[in-house]
């Protein structure tokens, strides 16, 4: 028998990657939709999967190939999105412009955070990241005016409407707001991918299989946990960013809470941590269930949809330790594997 | 004459009371199979870990290849051409054996292609072929060790230190990783092996150095450094050499 | 600074930070033994003084008598969650490789339904015990000691004291001892490892639900306390050491003593922040706390 066969990453007649080719189908596929049907509702429920899906694809970009949890990245979304607000309101910037400054101060941030923390294991580690996100939160939530910046408290920022504008991100229809996500999440798995299989990747998995041993092979932990930590603060940044252009309107509750970073762990974690496909799993699993949890008995009862989390939560980490997505994944192995076995 | 690749130059290290090593002075010649012996407690994996990088020695020096390197990072000391085992193996479990022996590839390229042939030759020199795809959690201990050998290979060392290779291995599975030892020599690579099986160190070492409550006692050739009485004592007591004198 | 008002301030911190050591002790024992994070720590409280409450309104039970329901509830409760939540995870475990991350992201769990479930139920709405009895106020030289909080710190000290002579001396508590030392070799000498460690997260728990009684008469109650007791507990226990029990108290009275003397100084707001970056700080320069040994 031909080992190699196995060994080697399946094809596609193409001669493309097959997973490649799944992903590119499924996009082409999602982009479709809004050509198809005309439903305001559909089309905001998918952003808010993809919005989700994109967050989590930015947590799991670090968190999920070095092993460890943080539940402070909801600090870098707030910082993407405050960011690009207060420059389009104080500065006239475009948000554009505005979101990738914010990802920057966001990447800075996390650089000047990770660089003492990243020496805390497990639960220290993750107590320390909830710790520095609520002291930014608890900040903001109790600063009207920041030198001379006006950061209004607990009460958030409104985005001016400013007409259907590409310049202004701010568009009347929710469509291209859902092309815009649809793009980022793309970027983001891309990203994912290609580190994964890059020297970065290789480090980030053998820190999180064990440090010692990863040490002994070369690798100096600090610098690659850092510029993974660079990128996905970098990377949720702008998913803040985002968020504030689509409600025009943004508080410390809501983009920089615990909740929200709760919401891109518990994702990633209940699709697939490590794997470029799981955060997409796992806001596929759990955002339809918030929103209809929020839109349909939501009303009288707040707080059902983070039951239903908790629930989930609980019976992935006993039962389904990989998320979701390992079942799967034996699935099509078993599928490719028969293919790759047939004379 | 030999030259020298290791030197080890009076080197020392405390822990709160106890003098795990005190100034350890020997060398490793080039192409050279040492094996380093002690009883349990007797600073081996102390004075490896020293060499490795893992701990800074309180003294002394460590000269390899007429550098010092004591003090060094242990990823500085990797990239210098030393790679090592551990007494207790530590695979990377989640990932499979050839996604773990390319993270020592890693160490020397960028190019992942070459990187990715080299482990799938790697994985059959150790004779693991057949578990190329295999997680390394599901492998049994004595695999898991020879995958921890055949990755530290891949960061293409000068020098390998190897601590208790064959701890818990069947007669067979010794045997098999003395035969392993001897082709990683042959490959030009120095080894310096920590190992209590003599049956391991007899027939692979060129010259044994032994330690006993951190100092060295004897330094030679296995059959001669074993008949030694400090050796014997160090090892059995002092009951044992008076009754056999 | 007035020293009067000072001395005042320190007072009413020690009481305070006494109550905050008391909730934090369950923390510190269930992390000691079990090597597990509680997330849920702070909702335990939480639901403790919610049965204290619904004792007081719909009973008419005096809160403190409520503790003959608390206690044994939260016992109960904390049992169950060791045993059908939590445990199937430590069996799962190989000797040895401890995965505190997975227990976390239980906990994690168990905290967002008690919380959520809360306040489906409750609701947001604030509530409030109010006896119709009065204290009265001894004093401590010229400063009055409120009598509630005196209640709660000295129960605080004699739980600690109680539980650490426990430990030492009965045979139960040598065995959580074993337990918490090397679980493995605990279950070869004959112990009954996940019985340790059921009774063990049952006793966090219970000596929550007699906080929960002991506290309801003067805190307002709602589903959000117990995330605010749950990091506050965290920065006690951090201060303290983890798993240290003496520490717990120690760290609560430290806390409690720097917010009442900060609020004299500066904003709430600042006084929050400072307590979290402090918090930070030991974590990082003495990740084993001021009582934790090394
Ligand atoms: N990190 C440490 N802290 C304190 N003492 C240590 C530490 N590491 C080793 N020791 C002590 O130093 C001495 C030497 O230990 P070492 O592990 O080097 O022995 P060894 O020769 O490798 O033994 P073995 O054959 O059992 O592996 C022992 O007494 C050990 O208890
Ligand atoms: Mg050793």
């Amino acid at each position: 028998m031909n080992t190699r066969t196995i060994t080697a990453t399946p094809r596609s007649a193409a001669g493309l990657p097959l997973g490649a080719l799944a992903a590119g189908l499924g996009f082409g596929c999602v982009a479709l939709v809004p050509l198809l049907v005309d439903d305001p509702f559909l089309i905001h429920s998918l952003i808010m999967v993809l919005f989700f899906a994109y967050m989590a694809s930015s947590w799991n970009f670090l968190c999920g190939y070095v092993g460890q949890l943080s539940l402070g990245h909801a600090m870098f979304s707030g910082v993407g999105g405050y960011v690009s607000v207060l420059m389009f309101t104080q500065l006239g910037l475009s948000p554009w412009i505005g979101m990738l400054f914010g990802g920057l101060l966001a990447a800075g941030l996390s650089v000047l955070i990770g660089y003492p923390t990243f020496r805390l294991k497990g639960p220290y580690f993750t107590l320390t990241t909830i710790a520095f996100a609520e002291i930014v939160r608890i900040w903001v939530e109790n600063t009207n005016d920041f030198i001379g910046v006006p950061l209004k408290g607990a009460e958030g920022l409104v985005v001016p409407a400013a007409g259907d504008s590409l310049w202004a991100f701010q568009f009347s229809s929710k469509t291209p707001y859902f092309y815009i996500i649809l793009a980022m999440l793309a970027l983001v798995m891309l990203a994912t991918r290609l580190m994964e299989r890059s020297k970065l990747g290789y480090c980030l998995k053998a820190v999180r299989g064990d440090r010692d041993a990863a040490e002994a092979l070369g690798i100096n932990p600090t610098p690659s946990t850092l510029a993974a930590l660079a990128i996905s603060a970098f990377m949720t940044a702008l998913g803040g960013s985002f968020y504030a252009q689509f409600f025009r309107y943004i508080n410390p509750e809501r983009n920089m809470g615990l909740e929200l970073s709760i919401d891109m762990a518990v994702m990633t974690i209940i699709g697939g941590q490590g794997t470029v496909a799981g955060p997409l799993l796992g806001a596929l699993i759990l955002t339809p269930i918030s929103e209809m949890a929020r839109s349909h008995l939501g009303g009288g009862l707040p707080g059902l949809h983070l039951v239903v989390y908790g629930l989930v939560l609980m019976a992935c980490v006993l039962y389904f330790p990989k998320g979701a997505i390992a079942p799967l994944g034996r699935l099509a192995k078993r599928l490719t594997d028969r293919r790759g076995s047939r004379p | 004459m030999t030259t020298t690749i290791l030197d080890v130059q009076g080197i020392s290290k405390r822990f709160g009371g106890v003098q795990a090593v005190k100034d350890l002075s020997f060398s490793v010649g080039k192409g050279e199979i040492l094996g380093l012996l002690g009883p349990n407690g007797a600073g081996k994996t102390t004075a490896f870990n020293m060499i490795a990088g893992y701990l800074r020695p309180d003294t002394g020096k460590v000269l390899f290849e007429g550098k010092d390197i004591a003090g060094k990072r242990p990823w500085d000391v990797c990239k210098a051409g030393i790679a090592r085992t551990f007494q207790l193996s530590k695979p990377f479990g989640d990932l499979n054996v050839i996604e773990n022996l390319m993270v020592g590839g890693f160490c020397r390229t960028g190019d992942r292609a070459r990187i990715r042939e080299r482990a799938e030759w790697m994985a059959d020199f150790l004779g693991m072929g057949r578990q190329r795809e295999a997680e390394a959690n599901n492998l049994t201990a004595f695999d898991r060790r020879k995958l921890e050998l055949g990755r530290a290979l891949c960061t293409e060392p000068r020098l390998l230190l190897m601590d208790e290779v064959v701890a818990g291995a069947t007669p067979s599975e010794a045997g098999e990783m003395v035969e392993l030892v001897r082709r990683i020599r042959d490959m030009g690579i120095s080894v310096l092996i920590v190992e209590h099986v003599m049956k391991v160190i007899m027939s692979l070492s060129d010259r044994v150095v032994v330690l006993d409550y951190g100092e060295l006692i004897a330094d030679g050739e296995p059959q001669r450094v074993v008949a030694e009485p400090r050796v014997l004592k160090a090892y059995f007591g002092e009951r044992y050499v008076q009754s056999r004198a | 600074m007035d020293p009067l008002i000072l001395s005042f301030a320190v007072v009413n911190g020690v009481l305070l930070g006494g109550i905050y050591g008391g909730v934090a002790l369950g923390l510190s024992l269930i992390f000691g033994v079990l090597r597990v994070v509680n997330f849920a720590h702070g909702s335990f409280l939480m639901l403790s003084l919610y049965i204290a409450f619904w004792c007081w309104s719909l009973l008419g039970l005096d809160p403190y008598l409520s503790v003959f329901v608390t206690v044994p509830a939260m016992f109960g409760l904390g049992y169950f969650v060791q045993s059908v939540i939590i445990s199937p995870l430590i069996r799962r475990e190989r000797a040895l490789v401890v995965e505190p991350l997975s227990a976390l992201l239980l906990t994690a769990g168990v905290f967002l339904v008690l919380d959520n479930l809360a306040l489906m139920a409750f609701g947001p709405n604030v509530r409030a015990v109010q006896v119709d009895y009065y204290l009265p106020s001894p004093m401590l030289g010229p400063i009055p000691l409120n009598p509630q909080r005196l209640i709660g710190a000295l129960a605080a000290v004699l739980v600690a004291l109680g539980l650490s002579w426990w430990l030492r001396h009965s045979h139960m508590g040598r065995a959580i001892r074993a337990t918490a030392q090397n679980r493995d070799a605990a279950a070869l000498s004959g112990i009954n490892v996940p019985f340790v460690y059921a009774v063990t997260f049952g006793i966090g728990c219970a000596v929550l639900g007699l906080f929960g009684s002991l506290i309801a008469p003067f805190m307002p109650i709602s589903p959000s306390i117990g995330v605010a007791f749950g990091i506050k507990s965290f920065i006690v226990v951090v201060l303290g050491g983890l798993g240290s029990i003496p520490g717990c108290i120690v760290g609560g009275m430290v806390i409690g003593v720097f917010e009442a003397v900060a609020s004299q100084h500066i904003t709430a707001t600042s006084a929050a922040i400072g307590s979290l970056g402090l918090f930070i700080l030991i974590l990082l320069v003495r990740p084993q706390g001021i009582m934790g040994r090394a």
